[in-house]
């Protein structure tokens, strides 16, 4: 478990981090969003001692973060760099090394994330002979190479193409899986939704909503109907309780208070027009978002 | 996993990495063959030493072998040619194949301009010869005119200008200066192009995630350290077998305790100079911004390297003195003190404890600096900027975003040499000061060479500081197109 407790952070006049405090919990991968600027990077850095704090503490499992647990830590910054002129093999060897794992150890683990990556072939490679997207996979593995019981992750998702951005979503539910707790920023909010099972929102340096996605998404009162139907569009002034987020030919969508009567949607809909399909959903995460923000 | 274990490895990493390098190889083997030419060239090169002597005309009979008799106690290797004729033997002169013809035991003749040596030795071979002949006709015994003409010895001592030491001492301490100052600016500047580049290449973030500021600093000081130590190590045994394999290259006794001080001071001067390089290289953002922001150490060096060449002539005046206790001149100057003779055992203990707090503290302000504006990305910072603390790390680093973006406060004319960006008059300055460079290395040479009376070592200091000192300035002038948009 990864703690913040209050913890703040100013450059100057401005205040990037404003009394921060939030948890992210082990076995689950956690969506950290907010708009640029809003802290996030800063946030992480903390998490690394890379900036030096105000007030507050970054804790682990319970203790301020000390540099034994670093050492079981794994980061990728937002700003890519590794070593351009040194072997791909050496270099993730040699950053295991520093995190104070013996040799043996270190080579096995690369050669098996070479090889789980595909990378096996390039591995005596200098690292700037090898194609963008193999740059990002060796610059994940980086962050892998002492086997982390913290993996924080900056935009790991921006750059990568829908392939490679499947497998990166494949490979954190699975490190997550196996009990590691991991933190990573996004800006892609349905990837988020799709993936993280815990949230955590910051705005102006402040945490405006943190917690587990689903219980986020149920506690709010809006509820969505999504409509698909056939034929002339249905008269929605009737409904009292709904309001029209979206309506185009053939679809649309209603934002409806918990006690809204869904058989008279239904009613208003069948009146003029044949219904193919119907949802009744909490807002998604996009939505929690901006209202997130907008507060 | 403590600091001194991972400084240890990037260390390693260092001189692994360097070590590979095809430039770094090339460098090392570029310098062997050069010292190992200027040492085994000019020998090579030395015109046959045997001295051609043409003999006609009447001479004392004993004239050959009282030649050769003489030539051997002068230690000249002489080979004498009899001519039929004053014609022939002129003939032979004129041709060169003789150096001097002793024409009828009384007149010398040469091409050109005598030679003194060969001058003295053969006419006192003549006088000898003769005094023999007209001692023999007077009935003097051959033994008793031996010890009438029993030669006195007078030998010839070079003083040199210090009580103790000969001018090959002075000579090694030049070259032993000139090496310093090159291992230590040269070793040092990569220590700051490291910085630059693991800055540049934004792989600071992932290593300062894992190891601490300090350690990464001074592991890197330390592989560079250690690799230049076994540069200079290799080329200077190259050097003495090269030296071993020249009989005719003077090598003035080499004294095992200066060998050590002078090891002792490279590695205090260099990491005294690395250290400051480092800090200095946290400031910049690019490659490019290497010498605008080490400009400074670079004239503090170059005049701790003349200053130093003070001592090699007055090794006890005042300014000697002073200068090899100074901590930014003593790696340069009291090397040449303790060779010259002139320190009490304490003196070099003294200055070297004072070099030692000097790095200390030094350490303290450049770890300081490097943790503050390692991780600041934009234009380059100044010292004030990092001092105040308004750019501590993590400002300007465009994913903590808009609001941290604001450019750090870089006031007008705060420290020499901040600015990063490049004008046609920079451009401008730059070729200036290259020419001023030159000009300065040149009176510098004129200046050593009258000093210590020796054109070679004056060409060797002049052409060592112009060598160093340009490419200083073309680094500082470096700048791969545009400067690049700050953000």
């Amino acid at each position: 478990m990864l703690g913040f407790d209050g913890v703040t952070k100013r450059f100057g006049p401005v205040t990037a981090l404003d009394r921060c405090t939030f948890a992210v919990r082990p076995g689950r991968l956690t969506g950290f969003l907010g708009p640029n600027g809003a802290g996030k990077t800063t946030a992480m850095r903390a998490v690394f001692g890379l900036v030096e704090l105000d007030q507050g503490t970054v804790r682990w499992r319970g203790g301020p973060v000390g540099p034994a647990d670093r050492a079981r830590f794994g980061y990728m910054p937002e700003e890519r760099g590794l070593y351009p002129r040194m072997r791909v093999r050496d270099q993730l060897v040699y950053l295991g090394q520093l995190c104070g794992r013996a040799p043996l150890d270190v080579t096995r683990s690369v050669d098996a994330w070479l090889e789980r990556l595909g990378l096996t072939g390039r591995a005596a490679d200098r690292l700037d002979a090898l194609s963008h997207g193999n740059q990002q996979r060796v610059q994940l593995i980086a962050a892998l190479v002492n086997e982390p019981d913290l993996l924080v992750l900056d935009e790991p998702f921006s750059g990568l193409d829908p392939i490679a951005m499947s497998v990166m979503g494949e490979l954190l539910a699975g490190l997550a899986a196996e009990g590691t707790t991991v933190l990573f920023s996004s800006h892609q909010l349905d990837l988020v939704q799709d993936l993280c099972q815990d949230v955590v929102i910051i705005e102006h340096g402040q945490i405006v909503l943190a917690g587990e996605l689903a219980e986020l998404r149920a506690k709010v009162p809006q509820r969505f109907i999504d409509i698909r139907y056939r034929g002339p569009a249905p008269d929605w002034s009737r409904l009292t309780r709904a309001a029209v987020v979206e309506a185009a030919d053939g679809v649309a969508r209603l934002r409806v208070g918990p006690d809204t009567d869904i058989a008279a949607v239904l009613t208003a809909v069948g009146e003029r027009a044949d219904l193919i399909s119907f949802s009744y959903q909490p807002p998604t995460l996009s939505e929690l978002f901006r209202q997130a923000v907008a507060a | 996993m403590n600091g001194v274990r991972q400084g240890w490895l990037v260390a390693r990493r260092e001189m692994r990495e360097r070590s590979r390098s095809r430039a770094f190889q090339a460098s090392v083997l570029l310098m062997i063959v050069g010292v190992v030419a200027v040492l085994i060239l000019p020998a090579m090169l030395k015109p046959d030493s045997t001295r051609d002597i043409g003999i006609t005309g009447p001479a004392p009979a004993a004239l050959t072998a009282t030649i050769a008799q003489q030539a051997r106690a002068a230690d000249i290797t002489a080979s004498i040619h009899p001519y039929a004729s004053l014609a022939a033997g002129e003939q032979a002169v004129r041709q060169g194949q003789v150096d001097v013809l002793v024409a009828g035991a009384g007149r010398l003749e040469w091409r050109g301009k005598p030679d003194e040596q060969l001058k003295s030795m053969v006419t006192g071979a003549i006088q000898l010869a003769s005094v023999r002949e007209r001692a023999a006709a007077a009935g003097i015994s051959p033994g008793s005119l031996a010890t009438l003409l029993a030669p006195v010895p007078v030998t010839s001592v070079e003083l040199g200008s210090v009580a103790g030491r000969g001018p090959g001492d002075e000579m090694a301490v030049l070259v032993m200066t000139i090496v310093l100052f090159f291992g230590i600016s040269v070793f040092g500047q990569m220590v700051l192009t490291g910085v630059l580049e693991e800055k540049a290449s934004r792989v600071v973030e992932v290593l300062l995630a894992r190891i601490p500021a300090r350690a990464l600093l001074a592991g890197k000081i330390a592989g560079i350290g250690l690799l230049g130590l076994a540069q200079i190590g290799v080329t200077a045994l190259a050097a003495l077998v090269a030296v071993a394999s020249v009989d005719s290259i003077d090598v003035p006794a080499v004294r095992g305790p200066v060998l050590a001080w002078a090891l002792v001071w490279f590695v205090l001067g260099y990491t005294l100079y690395a250290t400051v390089y480092g800090a200095l290289g946290s400031l910049g953002s690019r490659v490019e911004d290497a010498q605008s922001v080490a400009g400074p150490v670079m004239v503090v060096m170059a005049v701790a390297y003349f200053a130093s060449f003070v001592t090699v002539g007055k090794p006890d005046s005042t300014a000697a003195k002073v200068l090899s206790y100074f901590p930014l001149t003593a790696p340069m100057a009291m090397p040449g003190r303790i060779a010259m003779g002139a320190t009490a055992w304490w003196e070099p203990v003294v200055a070297a404890g004072l070099t030692l707090a000097a790095i200390a503290g030094l350490v303290t302000l450049a770890g300081r600096v490097y943790t503050r504006a390692i991780l600041h990305s934009g234009p380059a910072l100044s010292l004030r900027d990092v001092w105040r603390g308004s750019a501590a790390s993590g400002r300007g680093v465009s994913a903590a975003g808009a609001r941290e973006t604001a450019p750090p406060p870089q006031p007008a004319g705060v420290t020499a040499g901040e600015r990063t960006t490049m004008t046609g008059s920079d451009t401008a300055r730059h070729r200036w000061l290259i020419t001023v460079l030159t000009g300065t290395g040149v009176i510098i040479g004129v200046a050593i060479a009258i000093l210590t009376a020796d054109v070679i070592i004056g060409v060797a200091a002049g052409a060592g500081f112009i060598a160093v000192a340009n490419q200083m300035a073309r680094l500082w002038t470096r700048h791969t197109g545009p400067p690049v948009a700050h953000r």
